[in-house]
Order: structure tokens, then C-alpha cells, then sequence
């Protein structure tokens, strides 16, 4: 794959990862309480700065820490077998998505259990420093992680294809795309918007979100899968 | 004499707590102020919204803290659409 084919692909992945809305759910929370606790507009905007943070260095340990355990593994090259199993995984977690992301009811509640969103949503309460909203940031993006595996695998394996001087640029742009969401949301509470006008926008839009989020893992399944294993089943099928 | 009524809190799992008109109004001052409602607005409307509560919860012994947050929003709703809009949303965001 070459480097352009191999930047788009993780920048589609960060952006599917960005579809995911744990974390954008949990900043809004935050934002909410900062300023119903009649913070200052430059407290509110350290917790959410704190909060973007913690998600991006949680992203990208994620991703260096996957791509080092995969670089271990596959020394030489990745074999085909491995693309398809992360072909398939993609596949089943874009229909899982398609499937049960969203609840169907009112709000932008998803498939997370009740006790711990509950528990989550409890927490943003009571973040008041920097560093609480730094944690805070680190657990949204693991809370996810279920769903987030498929495009950080993916990912990975792309990463560690290209050659040494382009693996940190892969790991940036997979990390500045993945956390689009959460800018958007930071950038629009700093400019003053308010947290009632996201959370309306992502209640309506929500259906639409999940089938992005779905559809664009099964679209890079199915290219990696006819990129990656059925042309080189062609190529050696035909010398 | 004071109101005296019990607060069953999320389907008894979390036990119950006494009505508090502080607390109820800690909560929609926070609401309004969320959505950058001036702090004098929001203290009069949380104010008038908890009159009409407490005004609900005469001759109740017993409520759901989900029925409270109901009728506090569809208060809310008439002095502040977007304020009630959040105070909602508050458990199912996530």
C-alpha cells in the first residue's frame, strides 16, 4: 500500500473512531456541570482542554501500544490471515453498531450498562480540577474500547506496513482525526455556544451517526480485505 | 411546618432521601446557568419552578425521584425551554 492510500485509510479510521460518542457525551456532561457550578468561562475551558487531552494521550497510547504488541508479532510481514480476522472484526463491529449503539429511546444514551453510565455520568459532577477531567478524558476513551478496537487494529496494521519514517505521522493523523469530535465540541463551548444546542444537534443526528460510524467500518473492512488478501490471492494465483 | 415527603431514588436501588427544596433548586439554577442564563434569571425561575413542585407534592408522602424530575422540567419547560431541555437530558446523555 502506498503512503497516500495508507494516510487516508487511517484518517478514515480516526474519523470513524471520532463517530463514536462516549467521549463527546462525556464532555458535554462536563461542560454542563462547569457551568451550572457558575465556574468561570476559563475554568470551564481548562476542564474541557484537561479532558481533550487526557482522550488524545489515551488514543494514542492505545494506538503506539497496539502497534508495537503487532509489530512484535509480525516481525516479517502481515499475513493474510491476520488482515482477514481484523477484516472480519470490522465487519461484525459496524453491524454490532448498526445494531445496538444508540438506545431506542429519548436522548443520546447508547449501549453502555445503565449502572455505568450512571456511574459516569455521576463522575462529571464531581470533576472539578484539571486532572480529574485528565482521567476523565483517559476512562471515556477506554469505556469504549469495545467498539474502538476495530478501527485502533486496523490502524495499527496499516501503521506498522508503512516504512519507519512515516509511522509517526500515521500515529498523528490517526490521532488528530480521532479526536475531531471532542475539538468540535471544545472549540464551540470556548467560542460560548451552548451545551444545550450540541446536545439537541447530536440527539437529531443520531441515527445518521451511527450509520456513518457502521457503514465506514465495513467500507475499510472490505477494502482492506480486497486490498490487502484478495489481490495478493490474485497476484500469486497468476504469478 | 415543613414538607415532608420521601424521595424514592432510581427504583429503590438507591434507597430513599427526604425532599430537599435547596437541592431542587441547586438543580435548576444549574440547569439554567448551563445554558448561560444570567444568574439572577436563573435563581428566579429555579424559584417559581420549585413553588410549583412543592405546590405538586402537597398531600404525597411518597414520589420517585424520576416523577419529581418530570414535573420540575415540564415547569421548567415554560420559563426556560432550553434550560428544561438539559434537565432532562441529564440521565440519558450518556
Amino acid at each position: 500500500m502506498d503512503i497516500i492510500s495508507s494516510l487516508s485509510i487511517l484518517a478514515l479510521a480516526g474519523l470513524i473512531h471520532a463517530s463514536f460518542q462516549l467521549s463527546v457525551s462525556v464532555l458535554s456532561l462536563v461542560n454542563g456541570h462547569a457551568l451550572g457550578s457558575k465556574h468561570s468561562q476559563e475554568r470551564v475551558l481548562r476542564l474541557s482542554t484537561s479532558f481533550v487531552v487526557g482522550a488524545t494521550v489515551m488514543t494514542l497510547l492505545l494506538l503506539s501500544t497496539l502497534s508495537l504488541i503487532l509489530l512484535n508479532i509480525f516481525v516479517y510481514e502481515i499475513p493474510a490471515i491476520a488482515w482477514s480476522a481484523v477484516s472480519g472484526l470490522m465487519f461484525s463491529v459496524g453491524v454490532a453498531i448498526w445494531i445496538f449503539y444508540y438506545r431506542r429511546s429519548e436522548g443520546t444514551s447508547t449501549w453502555i450498562p445503565r449502572p455505568v453510565a450512571a456511574y459516569l455520568t455521576d463522575r462529571t459532577k464531581s470533576t472539578k480540577s484539571g486532572v480529574e477531567a485528565f482521567a476523565l478524558g483517559m476512562v471515556s476513551i477506554l469505556g469504549e474500547l469495545i467498539f474502538i478496537i476495530a478501527p485502533l487494529l486496523a490502524a495499527s496494521m496499516v501503521i506498522i506496513n508503512m516504512p519507519a519514517s512515516w509511522q509517526l505521522a500515521g500515529i498523528a493523523i490517526y490521532t488528530i482525526f480521532s479526536i475531531l469530535s471532542l475539538v468540535i465540541v471544545w472549540v464551540s463551548i470556548g467560542s460560548g455556544h451552548k451545551v444545550s444546542k450540541i446536545q439537541k444537534w447530536r440527539e437529531e443526528n443520531k441515527y445518521f451517526l451511527q450509520f456513518i460510524a457502521g457503514g465506514g467500518l465495513i467500507v475499510m473492512c472490505f477494502y482492506l480485505y480486497t486490498y490487502e488478501v484478495l489481490s495478493n490471492v490474485v497476484i500469486i494465483g497468476g504469478y | 411546618m415543613g414538607l415532608t415527603v420521601d424521595i424514592v431514588k432510581n427504583n429503590r436501588s438507591k434507597g430513599h432521601e427526604q425532599f430537599s427544596r435547596d437541592k431542587l433548586h441547586a438543580s435548576i439554577v444549574a440547569a439554567c446557568l448551563s445554558v448561560r442564563t444570567p444568574v439572577g434569571q436563573a435563581e428566579s425561575i429555579a424559584h417559581a419552578v420549585s413553588g410549583a413542585v412543592i405546590d405538586w407534592l402537597e398531600n404525597k408522602t411518597e414520589v420517585t425521584s424520576q416523577d419529581l424530575r418530570e414535573v420540575a422540567s415540564k415547569h421548567l419547560e415554560s420559563h426556560h425551554p432550553e434550560a428544561a431541555y438539559i434537565y432532562r437530558q441529564y440521565r440519558i446523555t450518556i
